[in-house]
């Protein structure tokens, strides 16, 4: 289940905050690991990872390694953008179904692909000078 | 009998670039416009001065230096007030909860004539630099921000989507941009009024794929005031008047990205706000004259008059081809040009529409006239943050 790492030669353009309770999602995701938290009560997955199940508000839940197989819902190609993503203009995002039900948004991964929607696609781990990001790229 | 609120008096300055630069020699400030369209909405409206009770104010874009912008204006026009003063802020609906808030001082018997003041500057911040800011708007700020998503990157999902779904082109969709412009070129306050054809409307840059320059809103600045009084003073006044017949909102628990997968583009929040609305006024969509809707791309216009019920679903895009969301046609939708032509000044657009219908309901609307309006919706729904105020509006003449 464990996920292909691509380098990318510089920072991230934005780099996600790490807590005390997401650091497991960030350091799995460095080693080509996708996980997320599933309740212990209602036995129901979250994405991003939560502390708490939003769905039955109980307060524990656990990590789970998740397969990186899904569809892709849509996407599209950003040309205009913050000025510190500027260097990367264009770049295309998309919005991820995942075969164990999480639906998620993510930039996507490839040159010269002819995105579609319903696509099979696959999360990939982005690995910057410093640090990881998630991903999608064509199945 | 319950106590209901009516719109008495309206005005607003032309959409367009007022917003000075740091060096320029004179600068242009928020509260010298404001405060003359407070008097002139005000002079509209014909009531007194003493009855202002309560202002609401849609809380200003960063870019405005004076702060604690509602106290300040209070100040400005010396209006002691018993009901409230204040800001409010809620994404795109900024302005619309000012109007909503308004109307609920004057429900809650705290006022007989509430202000709901808006004014938004922002055309001298460059666009790169606006989005430094609105970036952090876009999902989940560590999880969704560091992908370079922007705000209308969202509206352009959704439009992938609905091609897809529903098998029209993007051609299609830009019949409601050339549709807004023929609007906005009959709309003294429209910020971009010279006429466009579809051809030009395809061959613009790109700027979220499928949607090009003309698709998405123009940067610009506004500022608007809309006097809403209770019925009862309304009527004393004996002036033409908008009764808000109803009013629903519904946010789906959602920001944007949802870890459970629904129908993005069926726009739930907006379906549900807007037959809530209906059945609440004890009517239904097809009972609609004129509608504004806050749609920053064409492909908001298309879904959202959908979920409203005012074209049926997968219609929208041909609706606006046909002419039947045209002025003349079965219903007229954007009447003011809507938010690519008339302008967006984001937090002050809802009181913009605001203002076109009650110009429409009151007999105002000139070149672009709805004849015999009775029944106007104003939606104003957030598309994938997933909430929707919905009011419905009723002439008095």
């Amino acid at each position: 289940m464990s996920m292909e790492i691509v380098s990318v030669a510089h920072e991230r353009r934005y780099p996600p905050r790490v807590t005390k309770f997401t650091e497991p999602f960030w350091r799995g995701l460095r080693e080509g690991s996708f996980l997320t938290t599933r309740c212990q009560s209602c036995g129901r997955l979250s994405f991003p990872p939560k502390p708490l199940c939003p769905h039955c508000w109980h307060d524990q839940v656990s990590w789970e390694l998740l397969p990186p197989g899904g569809r892709l819902y849509s996407w599209t190609r950003i040309h205009a953008g913050p000025a510190i993503f500027e260097p990367d203009l264009p770049h295309e995002v998309g919005i991820v179904d995942l075969a164990c039900g999480i639906r998620l948004a993510c930039p996507l991964q490839g040159t010269a692909v002819d995105w579609q929607c319903d696509m099979a696609v696959r999360l990939i781990t982005l690995s910057y000078t410093d640090g990881p990001l998630l991903a999608a790229t064509p199945a | 009998m319950t106590r209901r609120a009516a719109i008495i008096g309206t005005s607003a300055i032309p959409v367009g670039r007022y917003q000075t630069k740091p060096g320029d020699e004179f600068q242009v400030v928020e509260h010298e416009l404001l405060a003359r369209l407070v008097i002139e909405a005000m002079r509209d409206s014909h009531a007194e001065r003493s009855r202002v009770k309560s202002i609401v104010v849609a809380q200003p874009r960063p870019y405005t230096r004076q702060q604690y912008f509602s106290t300040f204006m209070a100040s400005y026009l010396k209006l002691p007030c018993s009901g409230i003063v204040m800001e409010v802020l809620g994404n795109g609906l900024t302005a619309a909860l000012a109007f909503d808030k308004a109307i609920d001082e004057v429900l809650l018997g705290r006022t007989e004539v509430a202000l709901a003041l808006a004014v938004n500057m922002e055309s001298a911040v460059s666009a790169r630099d606006h989005m430094m800011e609105s970036m952090r708007k876009t999902g989940d700020v560590d999880f969704h921000a560091p992908a370079g998503f922007t705000p209308i990157s969202w509206y352009a999902l959704d439009m992938m989507r609905y091609m897809h779904e529903h098998k029209v082109t993007r051609a299609d969709i830009a019949a409601v941009a050339v549709k807004n412009r023929r609007h906005a070129g009959l709309n003294p306050l429209a910020q971009y009024r010279q006429p466009i054809s579809l051809e030009e409307v395809l061959s613009q840059r790109p700027i979220v794929e499928p949607l090009g320059l003309y698709e998405v809103p123009p940067r610009g600045d506004g500022a608007a005031c809309v006097v809403v009084a209770s019925e009862d003073y309304a009527r004393h006044l004996g002036i033409p008047f908008v009764l808000v017949r109803s009013r629903a909102f519904f946010h789906e628990g959602a920001h944007q990205i949802n870890d459970t997968p629904t129908d993005m583009i069926a726009l739930d929040a907006a379906v549900i706000a807007s037959r809530a609305a209906y059945n609440d006024a004890g009517i239904g969509p097809q009972d609609i004259d004129v509608a504004e809707l806050y749609a920053p791309c064409t492909i908001v216009e298309v879904l959202a008059s959908e979920a409203a019920g005012l074209v049926s679903r997968g219609r929208g895009a041909h609706a606006a081809k046909s002419g039947e969301t045209s002025l003349g046609g079965r219903i007229p939708i954007s009447t003011s040009g809507g938010l690519t032509s008339r302008g967006h000044p984001s937090y002050a657009t809802p009181l913009y529409n605001v203002v076109e219908l009650a110009d429409q309901l009151r007999g105002r609307g000139g070149d672009r006239q709805v004849a015999n309006a009775e029944l106007a919706l104003l939606m104003n729904e957030l598309g994938n943050y997933n909430a929707a105020m919905v009011h419905v509006l009723e002439a008095h003449r």
